[in-house]
């Protein structure tokens, strides 16, 4: 492979007179290219493949569907049919409390976001952004317990507000750091005209920053949705009837049907969907969102 | 901009609010919870016990990690008076995955990322593929690693199988079991590495590298003599960052094998949440978790240091 790079170099010097070996070298490029797509792309492929298995069928490694083996609907239709009740309310729920914790962290991240960027502060904005950050690096576990017995005595265990409340707290620092890097990256020249126009800062905010930041808005609310609806510790502990995520309905699929890997399968596919495809189109905001700022994207 | 303007404070507040709320005050409480008997069924828990739960749980990691006989055992002796035999393996399990995962990670990362780095027809879709996995439920694919992992009927065993002729034990085995936990994460980390490391790879300047090309033009000098170097600090981000993220790991072992064999991959988060809220033993499974707490407050300090001035530009 290191042949291939210097090889490839060779063949860009001189593209005009083509010869074997550069040809060999894209050629080996393009077939790493290809494997690395393909090592991504097979567990969903193969899920995939599953879903469309009888329990039998999905013990042999078969995978031509006609030809090796006859596809058949019964897992579908077992989860979307039969077991449908369970499976929408599951997939409400999941979406009510992704969808309220994305707009309560996008909400609060945003003015705080704003603020950090727009503002200095006597505690040092540094030390306030490596504050709200340092939240990421907080196990999850330790907060567990007493939101256990927090939501407990406010009697909002298995309840949408609980969780969004939960999760906007998970949330809410890639939301203040998504939108403070925008908006720090951003020139204020025109806010700085309204403002001497005579708008307030809130006018300002309002009718000239937040306009422009659209793009940056959908991909912390993209980011925000998706890690919500991936929560599966607390919801565990908290949400485990009437508002049981999706996540959750996932994890009990082993202890009720015993290890069926077809409808595993099928569920698996159901909870990843949504993130994943939404996951296509923050690419730009992933590098400095996941890393906390401290790569440039 | 405005710079000392009073209307600051207010876009500012709503989210500090929230986040002293919803953190420090959870935080504490469960500091607070740590040095007690606590246990959500006995009635008359809830007592003051002092450092009885650290004692627990550090006793039981030094007798894991320090061997009896070595000369370090005589110091650490004193401190194992009631020793937590669980916890020792736990944290094993914990180390090993983690740095495991952020080996392969940053290896494959940095591969793929070199590999993508050229100038190919459709590269951009390709990247994109690549990030798939990164925002795919832990939980789900812990299930996803039950069945391509799986001993008798897994697609990765058939394959192995028809190549060495031999199975391996996945499942049923320790350390094997550990791996494939590990493997999974890192497939869905990895593209992480990659994305981060392509940032990096793609702001060397043009014209560095076509300097160095007149010098030598193999790709691994290259590699190892410029882009090697000037990735270097955001590997080294990346690394911290992941090291704290999967010590906390915890969806992938519990739907992938419950932690199975015995507890081979329970890992330590795994663990205090198991002692907390499934013993309820809520007193035990604070302190475990607020050892974790240390630690990462710990690594967070290092890593903001590193992060430098960056935060001090464009106020």
């Amino acid at each position: 492979m290191v042949d291939t790079a210097q090889k490839l170099k060779v063949t860009q010097r001189s593209v005009s007179s083509p010869n074997i070996r550069g040809r060999l070298s894209k050629f080996l490029l393009w077939l790493f290219v290809i494997l690395a797509i393909l090592w991504v792309l097979f567990p969903f492929v193969w899920a995939v493949i599953t879903s469309f298995k009888t329990q039998i069928q999905a013990l042999e490694p078969t995978f031509i569907p006609w030809v090796q083996f006859t596809p058949t609907l019964e897992n579908w239709s077992q989860e979307l049919g039969l077991g449908a009740p369970e499976t929408f309310s599951a997939l409400r729920n999941s979406a009510i409390i992704a969808i309220g914790s994305t707009l309560f962290a996008c909400t609060l991240g945003t003015l705080t976001g704003y603020g950090l960027a727009r503002f200095k502060f006597r505690i040092g904005n540094r030390n306030l952004i490596s504050w709200v950050l340092s939240q990421r690096f907080m196990p999850p576990i330790a907060t567990l317990i007493p939101f256990f017995l927090v939501l407990q005595f406010l009697d909002l265990l298995d309840t949408h507000l609980g969780m969004i409340i939960i999760n906007t707290t998970f949330v809410l620092p890639f939301a203040i750091l998504i939108m403070r890097d925008f908006f720090a990256d951003f020139p204020d020249e025109i806010e700085e005209a309204a403002l001497v126009d005579g708008a307030s800062p809130l006018q300002v905010f309002l009718r000239v920053a937040l306009p422009v930041a659209r793009p940056a808005l959908t991909a912390a609310a993209i980011i925000c949705f998706a890690f919500a609806w991936n929560e599966y510790l607390f919801a565990s502990v908290m949400a485990t009837r009437t508002a049981k995520p999706y996540t959750f309905l996932v994890a009990s699929t082993s202890t009720v049907r015993g290890v069926h890997f077809g409808y595993l399968a099928t569920r698996m596919l159901i909870a990843i969907t949504l993130p994943v495809i939404f996951s296509l189109f923050v690419q730009r905001y992933i590098v400095r969102g996941l890393t906390l700022g401290a790569v440039k994207g | 901009m405005y710079k000392k303007n009073r209307a600051g404070i207010f876009f500012l507040l709503p989210g500090v609010i929230w986040i002293l709320v919803f953190t420090l005050f959870p935080l504490l409480y469960s500091l607070a919870l740590s040095f007690t008997d606590r246990q959500l069924a006995k009635p008359n828990s809830g007592q003051f016990i002092g450092l009885q739960n650290y004692g627990r749980a550090l006793g039981g990691i030094l007798y894991a990690t320090v061997p009896e006989g070595s000369p370090f055992y005589g110091a650490v002796a004193p401190l194992i008076t009631n020793p937590d035999l669980r916890v020792g393996d736990t944290v094993i399990t914990s180390l090993y995955m983690s740095l495991g995962s952020v080996t392969v990670t940053i290896v494959l990362g940095v591969l793929i990322a070199w590999l993508f780095n050229h100038d190919i027809p459709l590269i951009r879709i390709f990247r994109s593929v690549m990030t798939m996995p990164l925002f795919a439920a832990p939980i789900a694919l812990g299930f996803m690693g039950l069945i391509l992992f799986n001993e008798e009927s897994g697609i990765i065993n058939y394959v192995i199988r028809g190549v060495t002729g031999q199975y391996v034990p996945w499942f049923t085995q320790v350390w094997w079991a550990r791996t494939a936990v590990l493997l999974v994460d890192a497939w869905q980390w990895t593209p992480f590495v990659f994305i981060v490391v392509l940032a990096a790879m793609q702001s060397i300047p043009v014209e560095l590298m076509e300097a160095a090309r007149l010098d030598s033009n193999n790709a691994w000098t290259l590699f190892r003599k410029i882009t090697l170097p000037l990735i270097a600090p955001a590997l080294g981000t990346i690394a911290m960052l992941r090291l704290v993220e999967t010590f906390k790991i915890l969806d992938i072992p519990l739907s992938m094998l419950g932690g199975g064999p015995g507890s081979a991959t329970q890992t330590y988060s795994y663990y205090a949440y198991q002692v907390g809220l499934k013993n309820f033993d809520m007193g035990y499974g604070s302190a475990l978790a607020y050892i974790l707490v240390v630690i990462c407050i710990i690594i967070s300090t290092i890593y903001f240091r590193r992060m430098g001035n960056r935060y001090e530009q464009g106020e």
